[in-house]
Parts: C-alpha cells; structure tokens; sequence
C-alpha cells in the first residue's frame, strides 16, 4: 500500500502538526464520551431514585378503594408480560400519626417483606432497627422518625381511617434517599393492612409491577389492559405521572446532543483545515509522484489515510481519556452522596471512536479531492 | 531500421482563453528507440513546453503525440500516468527528491507506483545507484546530500523502471562545472549500456552538441533538426 506508506511517513515527517490534530480528535472524542456517560448515567440516577425502588405499573380497582381479586388468571397474566420482573400484591391505607398535640398523615402500605423488598428494597435500605413485619409491626422513614424523634422499638400511635386508634411498634427506620418519600410512607405487614382495610386474604388494593427497561412501561401496561384477565381493572404506568421528569430528561438529552455535535463540528473544522494546510505543503511532493506515474486515486488515497490514522489514534487516545476521566469522577466522588456514579456506557464509546474516525475521514475529503485533481504539470512548471 | 519511440505530429500549445499565447507551434518531429538527443533554445523558447507535451505532462492544444505506438490524444489521465510511469523517466533542474524519504527509497518509488515490490525491485534500485556512483547512500535521507548527489539520485530514480525513454529537462542548471561534466558522462554511459533514449533540454549549445540530435526551437518554432554526425566521438 504505497499510499498509506507515504501517508504515515508525511505523518512521521511533521511529527508537532499530526499531534496537534490527534489531539484535537482525541479532545473532541473524550469529551463525547465522558459527556455521553454523563448525561446517561445522570438520567440513570434520576430515573432511578425517581422511580426505582417504587412500582413502574400498577393494577388498581376501576374505582378508587375497591379491593382486586388477585386471582392465579390475573398473576399468570402479569407474569405472561416479558418486561415484567417483579409482581406484588399490596394494600395500602392511609393513616394518621399523633404524638401529642402533632400530627401527620403516612401512607402505610402493607405486604409480605421479602416480597416488597423485591420493588422497595426495605431491607437494603435500613438505617436503623431490623427488617421485620411482623404482627403490630411498622418501618418508617428516617425523616419521619427525626421529625417525631422516634426510633426502633418505640410506639406510634395512629388513627386509622375508621377513625379507630392503633399502637403499632417501630421494628426499623429506612432511607429511600427522598425526603418525601422517608416522611410519607411506611410499610406494615400484609394481614395487619387486610385487617385494617377489612379485606379477605387473596383482597388487595394493587398490584405492583417492576419492569426490566423503565421506558417500557407504556407498552406493558397497553399489553395489560389487553389482557381478558384485567378486565373491569384499571392499569397505570409511571411515564404517565411523570410527565415533567420525562419532559426534563428529553431536554438534557437535546441539549446533550447539541453540545456533541457542535464539538465534532469544531474536530472536523479543525482537522480539515489542518490537512488542507498539509495538502498544499504537499503539493511539490504529489506534484512529482503524479509525474512519475501515480494515479489521481491513488494520490487521493493519501490523505485519505493520513485522516485515518490520525483519526483512529485520536479517537483511541479520545476514547481512553474519556474513561479515565469518567474513572477520575466515580473516584472523587466515590465518599459523596451528592455525586452519582457514572457508568461507561460501552455502545457509546464505541459510536465515539467510529463517529471520530469517520469524522476524521470525511474531513479528508476536500484536500483528498484537491489531490486527486493536481495536475503534475503545475508543480513542474512552477519549479 | 531503428523503432520509432515517439511520434509528435503538428504539436502546438497554447496559453490563456481570453489572450492567447503560443508556447508551441505545430512542430512535428520522431524520437528513435536508444536516440540521444537534445533541444535547445533560449529561455522561453518553448523547448520545455515541448518536453513535458512528449513526456505527457501537459496535452497539446493542437496535434497529436504517439508514445511507443500509443495514440495519447484521447488517453485519460489514468491512462497517461500509466504510459508516464511506463515508458519515461523525468530528470528536472530542481531534482525533486521526497525528503520524507531515504535515497533508496527515493529510487524505489517508480517502481512502488507501478505496483511492483520485494528484494528484486531493491536489487535494481541497489544497481542504479551503484552505476551513478552512490553506494553507501542508500540510508540516508534526501536532504543530505550535496547538490551533484541529489541529481544523480534523481536520475537513478528516472531510471528505475528501466524506461524506454528519459526526459532531461535543465538536468544541470543547478550543478557547477564538475558535476555538470559527470552527469552528462553518465546520461551517454546509460544510453549506451541500457539503450535508453535520452532528450535532453539545454540552453548551452555546448552541452548540445554532446548529443547524436540536435531539435532547435526558436519563438516556440522547429528551427531545425540536424544530425550530429560531424562530431567525432572524440569530442563528446
């Protein structure tokens, strides 16, 4: 390959300008690839303490309060669904607190521990006392028990919706990471919530539903409603409750994009003209390899090359500096909680690397044609 | 009889679409296979234009050139590079040399271009080099060399494909006394050894006279076309 041999060794020949340009491929590509995994794993997070430790679908009664049946027709069909990972029966009732003269109203959401820690992840998420429902049982959340200065082992006494008064004992405190969620919701076991609700032992308020990819949900909970077994029930997902979250997420993805075209824009700007520059200092040199015999073509090929190589060394080098940046973030961040771990995201990297050698490519493109057209003629003559 | 190596018949050039310059007139003359020629004419004469038609650098605007019985009037530049790379070999008064690239490699690169490689292409190149003097040289680079070595790299490299037909355009214009004398040595050495055809473009009768052939050019017109015969090889 006569081309590329000549192409490395222009390379070799202006050893500062070829570095320079593969730097300038290699900053373009690392700042796609550490803001690529940035943003995704920013929205990972954000998706995740948003919606991941709580239902992504859930099955209700058509009208508010009535309990469901859940029959082995209704959990069959749930579980038919592919995306669907996890399946929880639940009751849920509303209760007040009262510690004295204060008092707050807790959702109290009532199921078997092992199950509900399949969505809430309870047992993971303890902070103090120990994971158990058991009977006159109740886990709170950690700003909820600051609030009221409770802790493992104390009462709470509350007022159920009858209006009837219940003591249940604090077994644990958890950390849903939200502070909404630690002073709105506790968690109580199955037969004391059917108690409460006056339900019969296969009664429940819903059925809770985890899916493997969150954005699925809408075509799961369609594929429900589908479903004879669901009929007279009613199937809500979490896209359709979040709308502004989703709207946020569709924007810094937009901006995202943006900010990485406009920077393999500058890349290209950058490397075409460098290598036009290159082209002309050239010309003398092509001038003579068309005089003595070398196709159009093949004269082209040269910066064809010359693109290629810098491009994948750039982009390798872009690729590596981008992770041990995405390295460098998940180590300063790895003792703060306000930092969220960012995950490379390989599909990414590896359209980087590609998107920064075709770039680098393309960009080759006007000086390769400049090239191509060169007639030997105009070097001879111009001497 | 000898084989004809290039026909131009009624050759002419001209410069510019709005005003118009006649580099050539229609000028016709044969190159002979092994001929030692030259063409001379003052400085803007049209005696390079007249080289780099034949060696299919440059079309003619009228007339046609026959290359070891290849019409070149309608041959694309594909097909021109290939006759170029082919059949000619291109000593210039600036010698041209990469210097990206060794003496050796330098020779080599006619030979790369035709697609042609390993330890045989290396021999011829290794071979040119030592009939012009520069053994020892291969490695380094272009740019280091003198003035006279240069050129002969250049015309080792004019050399390399073993062409039927070698273009000397001013070979050396850049050369003192000394390496002028060695470099006209060689061209007749290498004429008579390989049987290659040389023309050689001077504007020094002197140098001319050296040559079987003289074409003389005169405001872009064949003068005339004399035989140098007269000469006693003594004198050359």
């Amino acid at each position: 390959m006569l081309s590329l041999s000549i192409a490395a060794r222009f390379l070799r020949k202006s050893p500062v300008q070829s570095i320079l340009i593969a730097a300038g491929i290699a900053v373009g590509i690392g700042v796609q690839v550490f803001l690529g995994s940035l943003i995704t794993s920013l929205q990972a997070s954000l998706v995740n303490q948003t919606i991941g430790n709580s239902p992504q679908v859930v099955v209700l009664a058509e009208q508010d309060g009535q309990p469901i049946m859940y029959t082995s027709q209704l959990e069959q069909a749930m579980k038919a669904q592919s995306e669907i990972t996890t399946v929880v029966p639940t009751r849920t009732y509303s209760a007040i607190f009262r510690s004295g003269s204060e008092s707050a109203p807790l959702q109290l959401t009532g199921g078997a521990l092992d199950q509900l820690d399949t969505i809430y992840d309870i047992s993971g998420r303890l902070v103090a006392g120990k994971a158990a429902l058991g009977s006159g049982e109740v886990i709170v959340g950690k700003e909820f028990a600051d609030q009221f200065g409770l802790k493992p082992g104390d009462t709470a006494s509350f007022v159920l919706p009858s209006g009837e008064p219940a003591d249940l004992r604090i077994s644990g405190v958890f950390d849903f990471g939200s502070a909404a969620a630690n002073s709105a919701t506790a968690f109580v076991g199955g037969d004391q919530a059917a108690e409460v609700l006056g339900y019969s032992a296969d009664e429940y308020s819903a059925i809770d539903a985890q899916v493997a990819d969150v954005f699925s949900s809408v075509q799961v909970a369609d594929g429900l409603k589908a479903e004879p077994a669901l009929d007279g029930l009613k199937v809500t997902e979490w896209q359709a409750d979040n709308a502004d979250l989703l709207s946020a997420l569709q924007s810094q993805s937009s901006s995202s994009y943006m900010i990485q075209f406009f920077v393999l824009v500058a890349v290209a700007l950058g490397i075409a003209s460098t290598l036009a520059i290159s082209a002309v200092q050239k010309t003398r040199q092509i001038g003579i390899l068309k005089a003595m015999g070398m196709k159009d073509r093949q004269s082209g090929r040269i910066f064809l090359w010359q693109a290629l190589i810098l491009g994948v060394s750039g982009a390798a080098v872009g690729v590596a500096g981008g992770l041990a940046l995405i390295a460098l973030f998940t180590f300063l961040g790895r003792n703060s909680d306000s930092l969220f771990p960012i995950t490379p995201q390989i599909g990414f990297v590896v359209i980087s690397f590609v998107v920064g050698v075709l770039v680098a490519v393309a960009s080759s493109l006007v000086p390769s044609r400049r090239t191509s057209k060169l007639d030997p003629i105009e070097v001879i003559q111009g001497g | 009889m000898a084989e004809t190596l290039v026909s131009a018949e009624g050759i002419g050039k001209t410069y510019g679409t709005v005003v118009k310059t006649v580099a050539l007139h229609e000028v016709s003359f044969e190159l002979e296979a092994g001929e030692f020629a030259s063409i001379i004419g003052q400085s803007g004469s049209g005696k390079s234009t007249m080289l780099n038609l034949i060696g299919l650098l440059d079309r003619p605007t009228t007339g046609r050139v026959v290359l070891d019985g290849h019409d070149t009037t309608a041959a694309s530049r594909k097909q021109r590079a290939a006759l170029r790379n082919d059949f000619i070999g291109f000593v210039f008064q600036f010698h041209y040399l990469l210097p990206e690239f060794s003496v050796l490699e330098n020779v080599l690169m006619p030979g790369r271009i035709s697609g042609a490689a390993g330890s045989e292409l290396v021999a011829r190149a290794e071979e040119n080099l030592a009939l012009l003097g520069l053994e020892g040289l291969e490695k380094k680079n272009a740019n280091d060399l003198s003035g006279g070595q240069k050129q002969r790299v250049a015309i080792a490299r004019a050399l390399m494909n073993r062409p039927a037909l070698v273009l000397a355009d001013e070979p050396t214009g850049n050369l003192d006394t000394e390496n002028t004398k060695a470099v006209y040595r060689l061209f007749r050495q290498i004429n008579e050894e390989l049987g290659t055809a040389f023309v050689i473009v001077t504007h020094d009768r002197g140098v001319a006279q050296q040559t079987d052939r003289i074409l003389e050019i005169s405001d872009g017109a064949l003068l005339q076309d004399v035989r140098n015969e007269y000469l006693a090889p003594a004198s050359r």
